[in-house]
């Protein structure tokens, strides 16, 4: 096992940053999409049933399959990274908006009431109240779609989009438990880190109970 | 006398189709506290919330300063008028100092000016600024938050409060004690209130007149002694059951529980 990390160690390095870039670009787009769109939802409830059951396909769709579908996509298709962090972003989509949406309207009705009587606008609103009040709400949203997409990305390698599912392929290809683990173990731990970290900063912005 | 500082001119409340509060016509005072008296769903808060716009009429008008409230921009009149409610409402990610500097703030006065406001609304209120302005309001007691609810309604130096309920989630004692300081503070800065609640010994201790609703309806207005002597059959239930809780175990009890 030593030898075998010495041998690869270089490599395990790379495969492990492209996939923290496909994560990180994925939830990036996901983030700067779903939290806006989740905020949407909270002033417009009609459009709550169509764009929630719309993020509920996506996430229906077996990943293999949505890689599958974005091939053939201009522009997109052109290189397998964007193709992997389009559908790492589209899945990203549900928790992120469910998540705002309901960190949003589950801010104490008595703290929103007191805000507009004191005359807030519906922007000082939004951002003195109820974005500082769901953070911790928006950000377990984000802490599980990071945690998905770090799973879901080992799947890209599958088009070539590169990570650390290249060692999972071809440790299938070639039967060879090391190469499976050489990638597994690093996703691994990449989603556990992912986890406590923005299990903390979702702790720490949790505003205190009166 | 001169125009009221707040109107209700032949104002319905409809919602879903059904008549929760009017056709009610009622006057409140300059500087006086009016208190909106009557059991749950009386349509006293209804009758609170269209003096703020936070609920609008269906027909008549509200009047403020003797302008219609459609006719204000919201956010001017909202920030004209102080509002407290039961559970104050404190932003609970706010410290003291920036709950009670909220509305100085949005309405753009300089840093030093607020942190003066902040103090003096503090120290009206009976709070050491020192001691509570980095406190967060769950390091306060309900007390506490209440009168730094009343402190933040008031640091905009608004000419209206509207309170709903602002004592009711409180412990007998503290309740007492806030009220007590609530008196205080509006002998010192005297602005229009109107004030809602179910609590009888709270509208005597608290109001110059008495406005008494009951489904929906005004059933009159009455000054203290009005209330204290009227023959009205609901008033006098009012009455009984506010000496009624005066009585103690072993009174004489008028027919109440053997």
């Amino acid at each position: 096992m030593v030898e075998f990390l010495r041998i690869h160690r270089v490599e395990i390095a790379t495969l492990t940053l492209e996939h923290v870039w496909l994560v990180a670009a994925s939830m990036g787009i996901a983030v700067l999409i779903g939290v806006p769109a989740g905020i949407l939802l909270t002033r417009k409830p009609r459009l709550r049933e169509p764009v929630i059951g719309g993020a509920n396909i996506i996430e229906t769709i077996p990943s293999l399959a949505l890689f599958g579908f974005l091939l053939p996509a201009p522009w997109l298709g052109a290189r397998a990274d964007r193709i992997a962090i389009t559908a790492l972003a589209l899945y990203a989509l549900l928790p992120i908006v469910r998540n705002t949406y309901v960190g949003i309207t589950g801010v104490d009705p008595g703290v929103r009431e007191a805000a507009r009587g004191m005359g807030l606008t519906s922007r000082q609103m939004l951002w003195q109240v109820e974005l500082p009040l769901s953070m911790s709400v928006i950000l377990a949203g984000i802490r599980t779609a990071t945690v998905l997409s770090i799973g879901i990305a080992t799947i890209a390698a599958a088009i070539g989009a590169g990570g650390l599912g290249e060692f999972i392929f071809r440790g299938l290809a070639m039967v060879n438990d090391s190469l499976i683990l050489a990638g597994a173990i690093p996703a691994a731990i990449l989603a556990l880190a992912a986890d406590l970290g923005l299990g903390w900063l979702e702790a720490r912005l949790r505003p205190p109970r009166t | 006398m001169g125009e009221p500082a707040i109107a209700f001119r032949g104002v319905t409340y409809r919602a879903q189709g059904r008549v929760l509060l009017g056709p009610l016509d009622l006057e409140v005072r300059p500087w006086e506290t009016l208190v909106l008296l009557g059991r749950s769903g009386s349509g006293k808060t209804t009758a609170l919330k269209l003096i703020n716009r936070l609920l609008e009429e269906s027909e008549g008008a509200v009047l403020v300063n003797g302008r219609p409230t459609r006719e204000w921009d919201v956010i001017t009149l909202r920030r004209h008028i102080g509002y407290v409610i039961q559970e104050t409402g404190l932003f609970p990610h706010y410290s003291v100092e920036r709950n009670v500097g909220l509305i100085p703030r949005l309405l753009g006065k300089p840093e030093p000016e607020i942190r003066e406001r902040v103090d003096s609304m503090l120290r009206l209120v009976d709070l050491d600024p020192q001691e509570f302005r980095r406190r967060y309001p769950h390091q306060l007691s309900g007390g506490q938050r209440q009168r730094v609810g009343v402190a933040r309604a008031l640091a905009g130096d608004p000419e209206i409060l509207l309170m709903d309920e602002p004592f009711g989630a409180l412990d007998p004692l503290s309740r007492a004690e806030v009220q007590r300081q609530f008196l205080e503070v509006q002998k010192r800065v005297r602005k229009t209130t109107v004030l809602v609640t179910h609590d009888v010994g709270e509208a005597l201790l608290l109001a110059n007149r008495i406005a008494l609703l009951e489904g929906g309806k005004l059933l009159g207005i009455y000054s203290l002694p009005e209330f204290l002597e009227s023959s009205d059959k609901t008033v006098a239930a009012y009455r009984a059951a506010w000496s009624g809780n005066l009585q103690f175990p072993g009174d004489d009890c008028h027919g109440g529980i053997p």
